[in-house]
């Protein structure tokens, strides 16, 4: 394998990097998918239906005894999060390609519009099937859709609420099937999502992407188990492959290729172009701008906890678990003039399973009164999570940590996160307006989250048409290196209030034709 | 009592607790989700490591007291003591205030009181710990206790299934779908 160089070599293999390998092995490209975990079957190797009682510690390991992946942020395994991720999947809309536009100049633009995505949106539905409903909505553009999942009893009890604030509540989007296709069989709303879904009825990057494109072209090889550490560059400046460590025997090796794709999670793809220092790239590879690691937009979440009294009492049904979260709250704030805030937020709701029973420990008492209120309380309870867009600012960034170093001694990924003002703003408007809309709807609130959660890490070497600001340009090319890609949410301007993936999905699809066209004219 | 007057009661209840906490949960209080792998996993049959004889006893009293048998049985029953000894060896603070709160107990003769007379020591202890939000050491135990027994109970296949129903996990064949009455 040492001697081989291959058109493309591509590290990790999530969402972005999956996606983008399976594309070019498809447009005829040689291509190695280079990730720091195992193979992992869906079908078998994860506890997917597992109760906590089986366990002392009450805690499922997500791995059944003997299987390896999911271990750490640089090994999770040949899928990365899409195993355990829970398929939300929204195409952004112009105003969020052009944030710093639409909000007076906070922020940044990306370098594209909504119009140069919305065919590659298409095709990413079309493969990996996104079940939603049409909604005409100017902010969150529809799609080709599999038809919804029906909404929960709770959902609709908001949805009853939210309307007399003028306040829409929509259908999830999830690339899930709620019909079979594909090879795949249709959701059976087992509620085990963010478990790993054994039968791949929710989109992973390994089952649907990968493996289907390796089969059918023969041109896309996996290597596993392999944490890259550096990336190689000519003195001629160009990408010649990546140097790994084996996640066992920590044994060096190397792939080579004629261009080089990073889709490591973003912080990961930004921990690995930092240490991939040299004395053309002191401060980090590509790094002319000075702008990597910065410009880390994460985003944040609030969340109230609530029971809604029309359930207290209820039985139970089968389907009380759903697929998760099956409505959603598209933002509504964006085009009010006076919110006092640049950007939005965004209203997921119900992603717990009802396992989860944490809250019991919040209600007051003891004895045969207690428990009678936990088992009354408990068909009713919801937890509501609205998620804000954060901005660039100085104060948070990504970088590596001096001391720390994780079990292949490499140094650890650091965030250093500071929310400013109008992230403050933002999330006081979320959590109100949640609280608004849970007591138009009747509950009861039991609690609110005090500080905000990150979630979906975004950003930290986004793109743009200024090399003096941005890592890559708009086809996620780095400024400096010619053949070096990122595919991955590092490379976004903005972080819009929507979950990213299928937005990371579209964009390295685009990477993809893109990097085909140039293997084909010769110009990398 | 009407359903009104309930509700206003539970909003009440709801109320004491304070509206504003720091959520979601720690990691090591996640209970009842995933967790990352680790190299061993737990063995699905667990010997009691922490507690001694006499403290484990007491420990069964007391969270049987916490949430009594029903129509369904009490934490004892479904293996309570057993999980927080469990938590107790993996946490060594956490297992200090389990038994320091355990001798507390054994010094009011807890276990010879009648009925009445532990209901009316944990009731102070909770009052104490839940109203008044006192934070001195038997408050802590109070608040640990019940979190544990809280945890324990409704993550046990007796809690979570028998008593509260819980059929999840369960494969369906289509989504089925809910009717809410417009008002």
């Amino acid at each position: 394998m040492a001697a081989k160089v291959y058109d493309v070599v591509v590290v990790g293999a999530g969402a972005g990097g999956g996606t983008l390998a399976a594309h070019l092995a498809r447009a005829g490209a040689d291509v190695a998918i280079v990730e720091g975990g195992p193979r992992i079957n869906t079908r078998t190797d994860f506890n997917t239906h597992s109760m906590p009682y089986e366990f002392p510690g009450r805690q499922i390991p997500t791995m059944k005894p003997g299987k390896q992946g999911m271990d750490s942020e640089r090994s999770r395994g040949v899928g990365g999060k899409t195993m355990l991720w829970n398929a939300v999947a929204w195409r952004f809309s112009q105003r969020d390609f052009k944030g710093k536009d639409h909000d007076d100049g906070a922020g940044a633009n990306w370098p594209i519009n909504y119009a140069d995505l919305a065919p590659y949106y298409d095709k990413i539905e079309r493969e990996v099937g996104v079940c939603g409903n049409l909604d005409g909505l100017r902010d969150l553009p529809d799609g080709i859709f599999l038809p919804p999942a029906p909404m929960k009893c709770s959902d609709l009890i908001v949805k009853r609420g939210a309307a007399k604030l003028g306040v829409k509540v929509i259908h999830v989007r999830k690339a899930t099937r709620t019909v079979a296709g594909g090879g795949r069989p249709a959701c059976h709303y087992c509620g085990n999502c963010m478990a790993g879904c054994d039968v791949a009825a929710k989109y992973n990057s390994a089952d649907v992407h990968i493996y289907p494109a390796a089969r059918a072209t023969g041109k896309l090889e996996v290597v596993p188990n392999a944490i890259v550490y550096e990336v190689m560059v000519s003195d001629e400046n160009k990408a010649t492959g990546v140097r790994y460590l084996h996640r066992e025997t920590k044994e060096q090796g190397e792939v080579r290729g004629k261009s080089v794709v990073l889709a490591c999670a973003c912080v990961q793809t930004v921990a690995l172009m930092l240490m991939s220092k040299s004395s053309r790239y002191p401060t980090g590879l590509a790094n002319s701008s000075g702008h990597l690691g910065k410009d880390f937009i994460p985003h944040f979440t609030g969340g109230v906890e609530c029971f809604h009294p029309e359930l207290m009492g209820k039985p139970l049904t089968a389907g009380d678990d759903g697929f998760l979260d099956h409505a959603y709250v598209p933002s509504f704030m964006h085009d009010k003039k006076d919110r006092g805030f640049a950007r939005s937020f965004g209203m997921q709701f119900n992603y717990q399973n009802r396992r989860s029973t944490g809250w019991a420990r919040a209600m007051p008492g003891f004895g045969k009164a207690y428990k009678d209120s936990i088992k009354h309380r408990y068909p009713a309870h919801m937890v509501f999570s609205p998620y804000g867009e954060m901005l660039p600012g100085p104060r948070t960034f990504i970088d590596l940590d001096p001391k720390l170093k994780d079990k292949w001694g490499l140094p650890a990924a650091r965030r250093t996160i500071t929310h400013e003002e109008n992230d403050k703003r933002i999330f006081k408007a979320m959590t109100e307006w949640s609280v608004q809309i849970l007591n138009a709807s009747g509950a009861e609130i039991l609690r609110t989250w005090a500080e905000p959660v990150r979630n979906h890490e975004l950003g930290g070497a986004r793109m743009g048409d200024d090399p003096r600001d941005s890592v890559t340009n708009k086809w996620g090319q780095t400024h400096d290196i010619k053949n070096l890609f990122l595919a991955d949410g590092s490379i976004f301007a903005t972080a819009s209030e929507k979950n990213p993936t299928h937005t990371i999905m579209a964009l390295a699809a685009r990477t993809a034709d893109h990097i085909a066209e140039r293997l084909r004219t010769g110009d990398l | 009592m009407s359903d009104q007057e309930n509700r206003r009661d539970s909003l009440k209840i709801i109320g004491a607790i304070g509206a504003t906490c720091l959520f979601p949960f720690q990691a090591d209080e996640l209970y009842g989700q995933h967790e990352a792998h680790t190299a061993s996993g737990p063995d699905a049959v667990y010997q009691r490591t922490f507690f001694n004889d006499e403290e484990f006893a007491l420990l069964n009293v007391l969270v049987d007291e916490i949430i009594p048998p029903t129509s369904t049985p009490g934490a004892a029953a479904a293996g309570v003591p057993a999980y927080i000894d469990y938590v107790a060896s993996k946490n060594e603070s956490l297992g200090k205030t389990c038994r320091d709160g355990l001798k507390y107990l054994k010094k009011k003769k807890f276990e010879k009181l009648p009925a009445a007379g532990r209901e009316r020591l944990l009731q102070d202890l909770c009052d104490s710990a839940e109203k008044q939000r006192k934070t001195s050491s038997k408050e802590k135990f109070w608040v640990a206790i019940k979190n544990l027994t809280a945890d324990g109970y409704y993550t046990s296949r007796i809690g979570l299934r028998d008593e509260l129903g819980f059929q999840g996990g369960a494969v369906l064949g289509s989504y089925p779908s809910c009717e809410v009455p417009e008002h």
